[in-house]
């Protein structure tokens, strides 16, 4: 039967070679469903209370909750991952090379020679690290993963999101980007002005966290338009 | 032993052999219940702990820092003296360099249990990464450490050597000839181990002053701020041990000594006040409600930024102000220690605000990592309190550190021979 989809579960030749792998959210589309984040949990067998991709409410006082004040509401979420920094404090502050750059602009973890010391994480401006305290403990086990093609991580390193490396060194998109129900969610080479995040960076004005401190993120936000339109969480 | 009897009108071994070994033995016990602890962790994880994924580092961390300034602080006074030729301070220089050295032993040691592999320590040396502030503080604790072992030896080998004990590892020269010459090789010696205390505790300083992820770290008084602590918290120890040294008659000084060494910490004090209010004053200034300096007067964070003020600072420097009143040693002891209380919190308010401060404001409803235990699965907290299991393998950590130390101080010539 099949009708294969490049990117998905054919080969994207300009994935395998670009030079900074980023991701572009559309602020428009996002409608905070956390399909993202579940599907990230399965793809890379997140342990249960780690996130590697987390959903953020905007402005509201509790999850789900509009900003503002009635009737002046606004609703909006802002999906949050490794921002794969060009200029990465974590790559920095790791004592032993675990945390390390990778040439296609992916900010990947060694779990095998990872110590544990936790430095990444106090480095990381975004809280977007995530620590073993335990042994990870799999919903469903590990040992019946449903998509995960991801090993286990041992208890005691710091994990992340990777832009699922697996994936993208085959040239295949990360889980996320496929599992987004309303496509708000773009990956490409950002070195690539034909790319399709390249197009829309481009195209629309968008923003990134924190610029100020000079990481580069690599994962930018399409500033969100229209009526009641609200800026980012920070 | 036979130097025991000449150095004390009462040999303290047949004195307090009984209290002593009481002593050595409730600290082999505390390292163990630590040592067991330890392996619990090890076999949990640090699940066992109040870390968590906003408030990274704990108790472990903190009681590192601590140490590391305890021990720069000792080697900052004792160098200091020697270079300066501070004559009062010949009677407590080899207990300094004691103190320093079994400290730093230990802040070494508490950096083991905070990591979630320790079986891949090596790799710190295998794989070190030399853009890593926390790769030059294992190298400067390292050379450090020697450094302070060498001044050690250097200064008590030729009286080992006249005992007759292997610790003078083949020195067997004990003229004044050889004494003075010792005695110059410590002045050169200074040299080298005033800037490596000041510089132990700088590159600790900048583990948190250079990351730009945490606004209450990151700020160049950080460096400053960490020796000043170093050197109340150094001194307020010396001073503390000197005096229980003195009891078993391993030193001998006045209490003139003491006199002294007070007033010397009321100024490290000003000097730390000096710095404090330059740091909160800078954060304050600008009147930005979410900066966590406004949380240190009326926010969580009110009581600990005050009993480091108060308990800490003001307490013990109006103690030692007075001039009548130090020359009583009791009035010191207790100054030193509140002064010690005083640094350990500002060195927790330090960890736990500049981590409890999420650098993204995290709407509730947010994990970030394991929940902790504060109701809700879904609400993530940033107070941490270090749970009991924290405590026990650290008091194990500081009870070797102990151990170490009174066996240095039984085994060790720590009276100065030589009329510097």
């Amino acid at each position: 039967m099949s009708t294969s989809y490049i990117g998905i579960d054919v080969p994207d030749p300009a994935i395998q070679k670009a030079t900074r792998l980023g991701m572009v959210v559309d602020q428009n589309k996002c409608i905070g469903c956390w399909t993202c984040a579940v599907a990230c949990k399965q793809q890379q067998n997140v342990g249960i209370g780690l996130y590697w991709l987390r959903v953020l409410t905007v402005g509201g006082d509790a999850m789900d909750t509009p900003a503002g004040t009635f009737p002046a509401l606004t609703m909006s979420y802002q999906t949050t991952n490794c921002f794969h920094c060009d200029n990465p404090p974590c790559v920095k502050a790791c004592p032993t090379q675990a945390t390390y750059k990778m040439p296609n602009g992916i900010v990947d973890v060694n779990y095998d020679r990872c110590i544990g010391c936790r430095y990444c994480m106090v480095a990381c401006p975004y809280d977007n690290r995530v620590f073993n305290w335990r042994t990870p403990v799999q919903e469903p086990p590990a040992d019946v993963a449903v998509v995960g093609e991801t090993p286990a991580r041992p208890k005691g390193v710091v994990e992340k999101c990777t832009f699922c490396v697996q994936r993208t060194t085959d040239g295949l998109l990360p889980r996320c980007v496929i599992a987004c129900p309303t496509g708000a969610r773009t990956f490409g080479d950002l070195d690539d002005p034909d790319s399709v995040v390249s197009v829309q960076l481009r195209e629309r004005p968008s923003y990134v966290v924190f610029p100020e401190r000079g990481t580069e993120p690599s994962l930018h936000y399409l500033i969100r338009t229209g009526p009641n339109a609200e800026g980012g969480a920070f | 032993m036979s130097s025991v009897t000449t150095d004390t009108p009462v040999a303290p071994a047949a004195r307090g052999s009984r209290g002593l070994s009481l002593w050595i033995g409730a600290l082999i016990v505390l390292i163990l219940i630590g040592l067991g602890v330890w392996i619990y962790q090890l076999s949990q994880g640090l699940q066992i702990t109040h870390m968590r994924d906003n408030v990274i580092w704990g108790l472990y961390i903190i009681s590192f820092m601590f140490f590391v300034g305890l021990s720069a602080g000792g080697l900052i006074v004792a160098s200091a003296g020697r270079l300066f030729d501070v004559k009062q301070f010949t009677p407590i220089v080899r207990l300094a360099v004691v103190e320093a050295t079994v400290t730093i032993a230990t802040a070494a040691l508490l950096i083991i249990p905070d990591l979630g592999s320790p079986q891949r320590i090596l790799n710190l040396f295998f794989h070190a990464h030399w853009l890593s502030p926390m790769i030059w503080d294992v190298t400067v604790i390292l050379i450090y450490l020697v450094l302070s072992l060498l001044y050690l030896w250097l200064y008590t080998r030729r009286d080992l050597a006249a005992r007759g004990s292997w610790m003078a590892l083949g020195t067997k020269d004990t003229s004044d000839g050889a004494r003075a010459h010792d005695h110059h090789l410590t002045y050169i010696l200074a040299w080298i181990a005033l800037p490596a205390a000041v510089l132990v505790h700088s590159i600790t300083a900048w583990i948190f002053g250079l990351q730009i992820s945490r606004g209450f770290w990151y700020s160049a008084i950080m460096p400053p701020l960490f020796i000043s602590s170093a050197l109340v918290s150094g001194l307020a120890l010396v001073t503390i041990l000197a005096l229980v040294v003195r009891r078993t008659g391993r030193v001998s000084f006045g209490d003139d000594l003491i006199a002294f060494l007070g007033g010397l910490l009321a100024v490290f004090l000003a000097v730390e006040a000096f710095l404090v209010l330059s740091e909160v004053l800078a954060g304050y200034y600008p009147g930005i409600p979410t900066d966590a300096v406004h949380q240190l007067f009326s926010g969580r964070y009110a009581p600990g930024f005050a009993i480091e003020i108060v308990v800490g600072i003001v307490i013990p420097f109006i103690l030692l102000a007075v001039a009548a009143w130090r020359r009583r040693p009791q009035v010191v002891v207790v100054a030193s220690v509140l002064a010690l209380i005083g640094i350990f919190v500002h060195r927790a308010n330090l960890i736990v605000i500049g981590l409890g401060k999420d650098p993204i404001a995290l709407p509730p409803g947010t994990s970030l990592g394991t929940p902790q235990a504060n109701g809700s699965s879904f609400a993530p907290s940033s107070v941490y309190f270090p749970s009991i299991w924290e405590f026990l393998i650290v008091l194990g950590i500081v009870a070797l550190c102990a151990l170490l130390f009174t066996l240095a101080v039984r085994y060790l010539p720590l009276k100065e021979k030589t009329s510097a």
